[in-house]
């Protein structure tokens, strides 16, 4: 009997090619757009969080309290210092310290520190505002990958130390090119003015906004003795294992507030809400677009299969003259739907696929709007992202517009009435 | 007569037909609403951005953009001046002379710019007055009085009234210092801005950054905003090679392209929905032509030519196309009119707009009739399209084929 309704259900398709064709090529088409957005929007968005992560955020950075509201050298935060435990006579800090734990937490991946401070950078010409960050270049690169964002010079603070990577930005408002001199000061731990003058080894580009414009990365031992700070760092940021996930992440930053309560441990997206805002927003809009494209995609299946059915409403009213049930007609109108939607999901989720698979390799080169690109944080060259659910959704909202669709002609056959409409020949 | 048969066949396939213009008016209203809230929207973070402290126009010296030191200063404030007040395209000019220092209060240091300006002329060329949040604005004959940005004060820690001290290199690259009176504080909006810049009155800034009859920028009013470009052209031409007159869409290059993209991939997003409509337009185009063929092979054999069929049919759908665009330019249109009005708020995205240097929340459309007129044609070419094929295919068939058609 199934092969009896399938059957029927492709005969009426291949009766009407044109007009089944177009239906299967309009699903297949706008499916293929939906998928490509999809991909090359997430692949933006998680390009840029991936950027403040990887650069600066970590999945989770530590801080002491208050440091965010009023970045100074007062309020540092000790690695070595151990959780917050009762011990005789009150609270103390005993065990293993924060570095010691992260590092022995299977859940993270790396962990780095840096010593911050606001203050000057100048040339023999020019002076401007920077953020001088001490770091160790090993661990940066292990965590975030921070070479990879070289545009030239060299990974490297020199044998003495005294090389700077700065910011792309900073480079072109400074117009200091590699091995450039330049002089950054500060004030240091004890409040007196310090400078020291550094060469540009390295300029780097994160399209982390606020680093391009005033980071000046210095080596983290020159850092200390310039400002003035003998231990403590201002932030550690640590990268979570591969494997770990949202809620891990979440526990992970539970335990460290409980162990280190003087401490301040936010998540990347505490620390760049907005970039959580573009996934937020970027996945309503898919929403409402998807929501869009199905719907006038379901009203034109609706279209052919009403018109589908009117136009056979004598071959019904015969065919349930001859004994067949009403369900088997219902049955071939609904798998005619479900073909024609099958058959435009599978085209477009093949159109679709490749190209994200092209892209996801090979990516969208956007250079020529790179600089406009990089207002926005992004990068020139957009990663594709591909994920299971695109699919899962989209099929499932095929299906489901299919079946609205066909739902209302079901109806429209059962008002009809076909017996009658063979007796009045 | 063709016209008179192609309303009468419209009105006989009522419920098609009125499908097929709400569909054509559900896609103009959208490109018509989405195009002036796109061009409404960048228009206003531009606005908001150029206004704010950039200017329209700015003058410097000729290198100065590319390589901003104190050696591509301008150095004679006074002439060209001068120069701008006489020249009718202008309506305010208003010199500054930036620098960056760090500012001190007690144990604190923050690196920031300090910006020498003429406050009444400064007023006429920025929205750094109407900024003011406590105290009061700078004013003529102000010494060491600062104006500073509220990020920048609560990091320093210094209220209205507060002194605090700065260190920097003046005009000469000579060590500069002095003790400054908080006298107002001001917000804009921009984080980076508000947190990292501070004003004092240029007659006394010159004194102590020897900085007399210099400045790093002339900020340029137009008198009309929207010719600044070609203003900017005139004025280059005026002041010589010696200097550099740019307009907005040079200064603030980035962000005019970043738009751009903005609109691109707007644009490209429609583009997915609007391929839909078209082969739904198609689709039902196609059911509507196929399911009057009899008529059409009818038609055909009592002598009516392939091109007079063809013609009636074109003729049915233009005219619904151009109901829908007609519909659809006016509901799409007084969507623009009320949001350019009435402008959307968005205050749960300040925080994403300030990310990206935007201070704006309240966003209004663009209501551009020019541009209504434009999107309604636009749209109009794609309905005809989106039939042609389906008419063209049903006028081949040969009379007998159509009539027996089933």
């Amino acid at each position: 009997m199934s092969s009896l309704v399938l059957k029927m259900a492709w005969a009426s398709l291949a009766r009407r090619p044109t007009r089944s064709l177009l239906v299967v090529l309009m699903i297949a088409v706008s499916l293929w757009g939906l998928l490509l957005m999809q991909g090359i929007y997430d692949g933006m968005t998680e390009q840029m969080i991936s950027n403040a992560i990887r650069s600066d955020a970590g999945h989770l950075s530590i801080f002491a309290r208050g440091y965010r509201l009023d970045p100074s050298l007062d309020l540092l935060v000790e690695p070595e210092q151990g959780p917050a435990q009762e011990v005789a006579g009150g609270l103390g800090n005993e065990g293993p310290g924060l570095a010691a734990s992260l590092a022995a937490d299977p859940r993270v991946a790396s962990h780095v520190v840096r010593l911050r401070q606001n203050g000057l950078v100048a040339t023999s010409h020019y002076s401007r505002h920077a953020e001088i960050i001490g770091v160790e270049l090993e661990g940066e690169q292990l965590q975030g990958r921070l070479a990879d964002y070289l545009t030239t010079g060299k990974y490297d603070f020199g044998p003495k130390g005294k090389g700077a990577i700065i910011g792309h930005k900073l480079a072109a408002k400074l117009q200091v090119r590699l091995g450039g001199k330049i002089v950054v000061s500060a004030q240091d731990r004890a409040g007196e003015l310090a400078g020291t003058a550094l060469r540009v080894s390295g300029i780097i580009r994160t399209n982390n906004m606020g680093l391009d414009e005033n980071a000046v990365f210095i080596d983290l031992a020159r850092a200390r003795g310039l400002l003035g700070v003998e231990s403590g760092v201002s932030q550690l940021a640590l990268l979570l294992a591969k494997g770990y996930g949202e809620e891990d992440l979440a526990a992970l930053q539970g335990e460290l507030r409980a162990g280190w309560p003087d401490l301040a441990v936010s998540r990347w997206d505490e620390l760049y809400p907005a970039l959580m805002q573009s996934r937020v927003l970027m996945r309503g809009f898919s929403l409402v677009v998807s929501g869009l494209v199905f719907g006038v995609a379901g009203l034109g299946i609706f279209g052919v299969m009403l018109v589908s059915v009117l136009e056979r409403l004598r071959e019904f009213g015969i065919m349930l003259a001859i004994g067949a049930g009403l369900n088997t007609i219902r049955k071939t109108i609904l798998l005619e739907s479900l073909l024609m939607g099958l058959a435009g999901f599978l085209a477009g989720a093949l159109a679709g696929g490749l190209s994200l698979l092209y892209f996801r390799r090979f990516g969208l080169d956007l250079s020529v709007f790179s600089e406009a690109l990089a207002e926005f944080g992004m990068d020139a060259v957009t990663y594709a992202i591909i994920r299971f659910s695109y699919f899962s959704e989209a099929l499932a909202a095929v299906i489901l517009a299919t079946l609205v669709s066909v739902y209302f002609s079901l109806r429209v056959l059962g008002r009809s009435r076909p017996m009658a409409v063979i007796n009045k020949g | 007569m063709l016209l008179e048969l192609a309303i009468r066949n419209i009105r006989a396939h009522g419920r098609r037909s009125l499908l097929t213009i709400l569909l054509g008016a559900v896609s103009t209203g959208l490109l018509v609403f989405s195009t002036a809230w796109m061009d409404g929207s960048h228009a206003q973070m531009i606005r908001n951005a150029v206004e704010i402290y950039p200017g329209y126009l700015q003058i410097t010296g000729a290198s100065f953009r590319e390589s901003p030191s104190y050696e591509h200063l301008i150095f004679d404030v006074e002439r060209l001046s001068g120069l701008l007040a006489r020249e009718p395209g202008v309506a305010d000019s208003s010199p500054r002379f930036e620098s960056f220092v760090l500012f001190a209060r007690d144990e604190k240091a923050v690196g920031g710019m300090l910006t020498g300006l003429v406050p009444a002329r400064e007023a006429a060329v920025s929205r750094l007055r109407d900024s003011l949040v406590a105290g009061r604005y700078l004013e003529k004959g102000d010494s060491n009085q600062l104006y500073l940005g509220k990020e920048l004060a609560r990091r320093l820690g210094v209220g209205v009234g507060d002194e605090l001290a700065f260190v920097g290199s003046g005009a000469d690259y000579s060590f500069a210092a002095d003790r400054l009176r908080v006298v107002g504080i001001f917000q804009t909006g921009l984080f980076d801005f508000d947190a990292a810049s501070a004003f004092m009155a240029k007659d006394y800034f010159d004194t102590i950054m020897a900085a007399e009859n210099q400045a790093t920028h002339i900020i340029v009013q137009p008198r009309d905003p929207g010719q600044a470009p070609e203003l900017a052209r005139r004025l280059a031409t005026l002041l010589g090679p010696e200097y550099q007159a740019a307009s907005w869409r040079e200064t603030m290059a980035p962000l005019v392209k970043a738009m751009e993209i903005d609109s691109l991939f707007g644009y490209l997003t429609l583009a997915v929905i609007f391929i839909v409509i078209f082969f739904v337009i198609m689709i039902y185009t196609l059911l509507l032509v196929y399911a009057r063929i009899r008529e059409i092979g009818i038609m055909r054999a009592l002598g009516t030519t392939p091109g007079q069929v063809l013609t009636l049919l074109l003729l049915e759908s233009a005219l619904l196309g151009l109901l829908s665009v007609l519909l659809g330019g006016l509901i799409g249109g007084a969507f623009a009119y009320y949001y350019s009005v009435h402008p959307m708020v968005f205050a749960s995205m300040e925080e994403q707009f300030r990310q990206y240097g935007l201070a704006v929340s309240a966003i209004p459309a663009a209501f551009a009739p020019l541009v209504i007129l434009r999107d309604m044609a636009l749209m109009y070419l794609l309905l005809l399209l989106s039939t042609l094929y389906p008419i063209i295919k049903v006028n081949g068939l040969p009379p007998i084929e159509a009539i027996h058609h089933v």
